[in-house]
């Protein structure tokens, strides 16, 4: 399989939307329901015009995306957070460990960041791949996601610095 | 630094939800010498667009404004969160005018924000971030509020850097 990483593109967006919406992807994100994820698929496209976005395809096809939030304070640009999702057809192939080492090369060579960061749910495997890639964990929220009465899903805070 | 007189007992003061027309006052007490150094805003562009959100929440009732003799002194605001899933909690700000610090507002409009957050929108958490530094981080550890979060390095200005602190309570 033949993996390239381009910036992303409106067209990416439809791609974004079903990847969203494919079996259990929303147990780690928090989004609920259509509504929702059309708007974190709006927030995520901000990113088009600041090319701070990616997009992995495999032999052509879009196959997932990772995006720097840049953020708009002048105080707080040197670092940023993001978000990386891989369509699951082809999860355990490579595709999450190119975007991130392409994100962070991305956030050093264009946008000059000194750290990099993520909020990811508990029991989320990709915690695995930040762990492996060098992100460190600095806090932990015990009841961010609630998905039913009772029953919590806490979210982690990780980070790496870049230089 | 020395307490001063409390004023949250006195007639003149009072509390009400937030108005549009209060975004003046909030203006003006973030203009202050020194106040955004607590803030992620440090340009009159990001205060405007900043502004524009934070006061975008008087139309849920969701903010409340803290006046003396009538005038705004202080300013708490629930930001309530659009998803499903993450609306049992809330991150908020609150800001007291410069010249009303240490007087007991802080704690009456936190007081007040944790009631309107438990009472009227039914929330189980609030939660708030700062950075490093912030003399508020007394005010929360008084009023019961657990660190869950320290990032390193998270503000930048000039070589100098901050960290921010995240802390929540339970309602």
């Amino acid at each position: 399989m033949n993996i390239s990483v381009r910036f992303t593109e409106p067209e990416d967006a439809p791609h974004l939307n079903n990847w969203f919406l494919q079996p259990d992807v929303l147990h780690y994100f928090p989004m609920d329901n259509v509504r929702e994820v059309e708007d974190a698929v709006r927030v995520w496209m901000c990113c088009v015009p600041l090319q701070a976005g990616l997009t992995a395809s495999a032999d052509g096809l879009p196959c997932g995306m990772a995006t720097l939030y840049v953020s708009s304070y002048e105080k707080l640009r040197h670092q940023s957070l993001f978000s990386i999702i891989v369509d699951e057809k082809f999860r355990g192939k490579g595709v999450g460990t190119e975007l991130i080492r392409s994100l962070k090369k991305l956030a050093i060579e264009k946008f000059n960041l000194e750290i990099l960061h993520l909020e990811v749910y508990e029991g989320n495997p990709a915690i695995r791949l930040y762990l492996r890639e060098g992100f460190v964990k600095y806090g932990r929220q015990a009841h961010f996601i609630k998905e039913q009465p009772g029953k919590y899903r806490a979210k982690l805070y990780m980070q790496m610095r870049l230089k | 630094m020395k307490k001063r007189e409390k004023l949250t007992d006195s007639a003149a003061f009072d509390l009400r939800y937030t108005h549009l027309d209060d975004g003046p006052a909030l203006r003006s007490w973030l203009e202050a010498a020194h106040m955004l150094d607590w803030f992620p805003m440090s340009t009159p562009i990001e205060v405007d667009n900043a502004l524009q959100v934070w006061l975008g929440f008087c139309r849920l009732n969701s903010s409340l404004t803290a006046t003396y003799e009538g005038s705004p002194c202080a300013v708490g605001t629930l930001f309530l969160m659009p998803y499903r899933k993450v609306a049992h909690h809330c991150l908020f700000k609150i800001i007291v005018a410069p010249e009303f610090q240490r007087r007991g507002i802080g704690t009456a409009i936190l007081r007040n924000l944790k009631h309107l957050a438990k009472n009227f929108f039914h929330l189980e958490l609030m939660h708030i971030e700062f950075f490093t530094g912030n003399p508020i981080e007394a005010l929360l550890k008084k009023e019961r509020f657990r660190e869950f979060a320290r990032q390193e390095h998270f503000v930048k200005q000039g070589d100098r850097y901050w960290g921010r602190i995240l802390m929540e309570c339970d309602l």
